[in-house]
């Protein structure tokens, strides 16, 4: 029972936010931080052959088990992808600023470098998200492919499709979007 | 720059281009589209250089990000444990850092899936099974500090290991080469470097044999079990975990595995949504499908050598960057389990050493018989591999030709342990074989082979001998009588070529080896007729006799470094003339050898910056060295062959070494004219430690070289003092058992318990044992390393002990660790480190003080510290200088000398082996020095129970003795022997003794 309530509210607030309604967002966020962490936990118990966790299709899968495979509401499904990818990107990076305030909160002395490992890559989303702040008032298409792809789990296709470009064109701003926010992240 | 919209399309635009293009068109291309705008070429080449790297960049961002979400307790307490971030996820649960609150101290905590929970009594098991193998406290297994339980999901908590699991080290490995080779199939690139390979599968043998000894089965031995830390310490993780995990009872084991492996596929559709029925119902996920034994694929009852499969698989990934078995689906990893031999590892990986092949091809038979019957086994071939291959690679030495004048009495360190389990194994073709059979009692001295082979002329304590090699005829020769005692020598090749007759010098009894020069030496020649032997010349050393029996080599006219002068004479005292002549702080040398033409010679000269190997033609012409003064201390004794070879050993001719030390014969070939290495160096044994002195003599054939071995026996002894500590009765061994290097080294305050201590190969043990008893208890399990000393402390709750790291080297910069082990039996635990040959001693309560006497870092201080079995090291009590004779370099050839009294309040210490002893207060009393001999050299002092006198060992020319010596310096012999060193007990009436002997004897080396 719960299940499918979540599904619907999942949905329903999803929708909200779309709309605007910042509140939403706040409902939002622990529903998909704990299917997130269900995942990640389940996908880290998994020794696959590659230890790669692909990240994109955990996000994915996480939308599908949140929202359900065909969703009556959302027709409209490039606009669905984006909404989800930005909220996925929101909850990433607010769990990344968390893990560096807990080693702000003074963690530092007692825990030094297994803790910094960690924080290292925190340091890497928030520094990913303030890049892709400046892509996006640069050129925003590019801003979205990534969040599709990499926040919102798309594939090359999907991506095209969302954002009603060719393949080669999708191909082509990742190319360079990564690019320029691979040296953004190391400048800044 | 700041970027408008149009310069952004631009640079876009430029940067497609020019990643499209053919790479060699590059530069052209961002000329010819830049023409001077060098803001657009700086902008558009800096993207170019993260463009490689990008994607990775930014997917890892995120990817590191999400794989955090997985560890929801971050943050949290969990019992007394604050966690801190996630370290990693296998197949066995999540893994977190966490702090023990309190203890401050970090540590991982690792949960336990869900489906161990199902079965209660399995998790009993599994925590029975895993504290086992943690109470083992073995350096490759990893311990287990607590079980504990959170919202009802069990987890434990596991020392907090750095580093890398060797399956993360394997894939790094793969990726690595992968990229190099351009996404080609790689192979063996991917394998790890032979040293890492044997070094780490050698460590996790030990931990797997250290449980199976106890009947623990890991059960589950693969890559991802296995942690490697970043100071190349293999840690083996979640012993008894497989089986809690399985959750079901052995008998059903069989049917379950045999139905999941069949159904089992690799890419699950939904990962999540669909439990995988392999992972949740036995917990061996896929990868460890691809590590099971055969036996444990069919399900069958399994015993310790499921692990020795599952470790040769291991092993086979590690020499070959590649699995042994894979299979997309589970049906066919079974199959290939069960059935299919995998490709040989030496087909993968052709640099591998044909040995390691072999090894890995028994430990992975499908058959249990057909494999290594234990992991020590197993291990025993990965370390004589390592041995084998550690030795090849050392560096090239430079040799040569000499043949001490003796055996050379060595400087032996004070060690209470000293390994002699050296295993008698040449190379394949090297023949070995023992031509004496002398007792400790009577070593052989000197010995050399004669030309026909036929002879082997020898000297011990009873005299000299002759044996007909290959027989067991052996007959005493009759000496001459001379004036005054002498004792004889004989030199390496010191035959006629006739095989009739050789040399031997007869030197003045009073005098000790080093001591002996022409002075007061006589040359003779012995005949193996039975003929009276014959004076040749007084005042001379006899070396050896030229090819055509003419000319005898002497030496004469000894200066303070050695004789100065070098001669040829005939047989019969005729034709005397003089080859060489060398200044006063000179000498001609030693080790003469006439190269088979007659027309050159080779010997060893010295003018006073160290010994050198030359040659030189007999009618003149330059000396050529051939070994400067630092080659020639890095090899021991060696020696020309007839072809040219030479001939020579490790520089290990000084007394007993330690068991790990590496003492072996090599053969080179060089060009006798510029004596250039023409062919490199092979080793013809196999041997550690024991020592050798010669070569002594080949025959003319070159096949056959005696040579003179030394190893020795050690015992510890009891016997009873009277005439307060003077004189020594009733002595009796502590065990019976031969060759038992037990040493008792300390006593309990009532003198009634004895703490002794037995390094056996490579491991110890400590145990107590009353007086007059043989009954013993253990105070600590078989450790791997060595005692060096072990100490009570005053209260009598804690055996204190020093211990040396196997293979650490006899250096002074080794570092030693002292461990605590409760008096009542326990294990060991760490209290601080001290460089090798630190000593330590504690006094009798009520006194506390326990003290360890360090060098400092330069060798020219002693620093005295105070220590407690609980709280370590203290405060430093003193610190004397040294004397510069104390030490040389890092070379370790003493322990400090310093000892506190029973009642704590001075401590005996002596600067140098060879200064008095001097007696500190540490109450502010007057320093008071004992007065002594001070010719010999001191090796051990000990407080005597009184506190009026001490027990000192005084190393001679020919061995030690033991001594009492009161405060005003009177000295009572109390035991001699090769080494020898007293502990007293509290109540003046026993004291402990530890003894070493040396034996001797004579080999032959064929084939080599």
């Amino acid at each position: 029972m719960r299940g499918i309530s979540a599904t619907h509210d999942v949905t329903h607030l999803l929708a909200k936010w779309a709309n605007g309604d910042e509140r939403a967002l706040e409902d939002l966020t622990p529903l998909v931080y704990k299917e997130l962490r269900r995942l990640a936990a389940s996908h880290l118990r998994k020794e696959r052959k590659s230890h790669t966790l692909q990240p994109t299709a955990l996000v994915h899968e996480a939308y599908l088990r949140l929202v359900g495979q065909k969703n009556p509401r959302w027709e409209d499904r490039s606009h669905f992808y984006g909404v989800a990818a930005r909220l996925m990107r929101q909850i990433l990076v607010e769990h990344a600023r968390r893990q560096q305030a807990l080693k702000r909160a003074g963690h530092r002395v007692s825990l030094e470098d297994a803790l910094n490992f960690h924080q290292e890559r925190s340091r890497d989303l928030v520094a990913l998200d303030s890049a892709l702040n400046a892509l996006e008032k640069l050129d925003p298409r590019k801003c979205k492919a990534i969040e599709l792809r990499y926040f919102g789990g798309l594939s090359m296709d999907e991506v095209a499709q969302a954002l009603e470009v060719s393949a080669v064109t999708v191909r082509r701003d990742l190319r360079m979007a990564e690019t320029w926010l691979h040296r953004e992240m190391q400048s800044g | 720059m700041l970027l408008n919209s149009q310069r952004w399309a631009q640079i876009e635009e430029l940067f497609h281009r020019v990643v499209e293009c053919d790479p060699s068109q590059r530069t052209a291309l961002l000329d010819e589209a830049c023409k001077g705008d060098w803001e657009l070429r700086q902008e558009v080449e800096a993207l170019l250089s993260f463009e490689a790297s990008a994607h990775d960049h930014v997917q890892g961002a995120v990817h590191s990000e999400i794989a955090g979400f997985g560890f929801s307790l971050a943050g949290e307490v969990v019992s007394h444990y604050r966690i801190l971030s996630g370290l990693g996820g296998g197949g066995m649960g999540l893994v977190y850092l966490a702090e023990d609150i309190k203890l401050g101290r970090r540590v991982a905590l690792k949960f336990l899936p869900d489906e161990s929970i199902k079965d209660p009594s399995a998790l009993a098991r599994f925590e029975r099974e895993a504290r086992a193998a943690s109470a083992l406290e073995h350096p490759n297994i990893c311990p287990i500090y607590e079980f504990g339980e959170h919202e009802g999901q069990p987890f434990l908590v596991m020392q907090l290991l750095e580093g890398k699991t060797l399956r993360e080290l394997l894939e790094e490995r793969r990726l690595n080469s992968s990229k190099s080779d351009s996404g080609e199939k790689s192979g063996h690139k991917a394998a790890l470097p032979l040293d890492q390979v044997l070094d780490i599968a050698i460590q996790i043998a030990d931990g797997l044999n250290a449980a199976h000894q106890k009947g623990i089965i890991h059960r589950d031995i693969k890559p991802a079990n296995i942690f490697v830390t970043s100071q190349g310490q293999a840690k083996i993780l979640d012993f008894g975990l497989a089986k809690l995990a399985s959750g079901v009872t052995d008998a059903f084991e069989a049917a379950e595995r045999n139905a999941q492996i069949a159904n089992l596929k690799v890419t699950a559709t939904s990962p999540s949504a669909t439990p995988d029925p392999f992972l949740s119902r036995t917990g061996v996920a896929m990868g460890t499908a691809g590590y099971m034994s055969p036996e444990q694929a069919r399900g069958e009852k399994l015993d310790a050598s499921t692990d020795l499969f599952s470790f040769g698989l291991v092993l086979y990934e590690m020499a070959t960057g590649q699995r042994a078995f894979t299979g997309d689906t589970g049906p066919v990893l079974y199959e290939a389990i069960l059935k299919q031999p995998p490709t040989p590892a030496r087909q993968v990986n052709r640099e591998l050493p044909a040995r390691l092949g072999q090894i890995i091809n028994r430990a992975i038979q499908k058959e249990r018989e057909a494999r290594y019957q234990s992991i020590a086994d197993l291990r025993g071939d990965l370390q004589k591999l390592k041995h084998k291959v550690e030795a090849t690679r050392m560096r090239r030495r430079l040799a040569v030709a000499f043949a001490a004048a003796a055996l050379v009495v060595g400087i032996m360190i004070f060690w209470f342990a000293k390994h002699q389990s050296m295993s008698s194994q040449a190379l394949p073709d090297v023949k070995l074989t023992r031509l004496t059979d002398n007792a400790p009692e009577n070593q052989v001295t000197a010995a050399s082979i004669s030309p026909n082979g036929k002879f082997l002329a020898y000297i011990d304590d009873q005299g000299m001998h002759l044996k007909t090699i290959g027989t067991d005829e052996s007959r005493s020769l009759v000496l001459p009588e001379t004036s005054t005692a002498v004792s004889w020598e004989m030199m390496t090749n010191a035959w006629f070529p006739d095989s009739e007759r050789f040399l031997a010098n007869a030197h003045p009894a009073t005098q000790a080896p080093p001591q002996w020069s022409s002075t007061s030496t006589s040359a003779w020649i012995f005949s193996v007729r039975g003929d009276k032997p014959g004076k040749l010349r007084d005042n001379a050393q006899a070396w050896t006799v030229s090819p055509d029996g003419a000319s005898i080599a002497f030496t004469t006219n000894a200066g303070s470094l050695g004789d100065r002068e070098a001669w040829l004479i005939g047989p019969n005292g005729e034709n005397a003339r003089k080859l060489l002549e060398v200044g006063e702080g000179a000498t001609t040398g030693a080790a003469f050898y006439f190269f088979p033409d007659g027309k050159r010679i080779s010997y060893v000269a010295d003018d006073g910056s160290g010994e050198r190997g030359v040659t030189r033609d007999l009618n003149g012409g330059p000396e050529t060295t051939f070994l400067t003064p630092s080659e020639r201390k890095k090899i021991g004794d060696a020696m020309w062959l007839p072809d040219g070879r030479f001939l020579f050993s490790d520089p290990c001719d000084e007394g007993i070494q330690r068991a790990d030390t590496p003492c072996n014969y090599w053969v080179e070939r060089r060009d006798v004219r510029t004596g250039k290495v023409i062919e490199a160096p092979k080793r013809l044994t196999n041997w550690i430690g024991s020592s050798l002195a010669g070569p002594d003599g080949v025959t003319a054939d070159g096949k056959r070289v005696a040579f003179l071995r030394t190893s020795g026996r050690t015992a510890g002894y009891i016997a009873d003092l009277q005439a307060g500590g003077t004189r020594l009765v009733n002595s009796r061994r502590v065990t019976l058992e031969e060759n038992g290097e037990d040493a008792v080294l300390d006593w309990t305050s009532d003198s009634r318990t004895l703490i002794v201590n037995r390094n056996r190969g490579d491991h110890y043990r400590l145990y107590r044992q009353e007086l007059g008893s043989d009954r013993s208890e253990p105070i600590m399990a078989s450790e791997p390393g060595g005692v060096e000393n072990a100490v009570l402390s005053p209260d009598e709750k804690w055996v204190i002990v020093q211990i040396f790291p196997w293979g650490g080297g006899d250096n002074f910069l080794t570092m030693v660790k002292v461990m605590r082990v409760p008096m009542a039996g326990g294990t060991p635990e760490f209290l601080f480190s001290v460089h090798n040959g630190s000593s330590m001693s504690c006094a009798r309560a009520p006194s506390k003080l326990c003290i360890v006497a360090e060098e400092s870092a330069d060798r020219k201080t002693m620093i005295v510290t105070a220590f407690d079995a609980v709280k370590g090291r203290g405060t430093e009590l003193d610190r004397f200088d040294l004397r510069p004779d104390a030490n040389s370099g890092e070379n370790l050839d003493h322990s400090p000398l310093c000892s506190i009294s029973p009642d704590g309040t001075r401590l005996a210490i002596a600067r140098s082996s060879f200064s008095p002893i001097e007696i500190h207060s540490l109450r502010g009393q007057p320093t008071l020095i004992v007065p002594t001999k001070g010719s010999d050299r001191l090796d051990h002092i000990k407080w005597a129970a009184d506190g009026k006198g001490l027990f000192v060992s005084r190393r001679t020319y020919d061995g030690e003795e033991l001594l009492h010596l009161n405060l005003k310096g009177k000295a009572h012999s109390l035991w001699k022997s090769h080494t020898c060193f007293g502990i007293p007990s509290p109540d003046g009436r026993h004291i402990a003794i530890y003894d070493t002997q040396q034996s001797a004897n004579v080999w032959m080396m064929e084939n080599f």
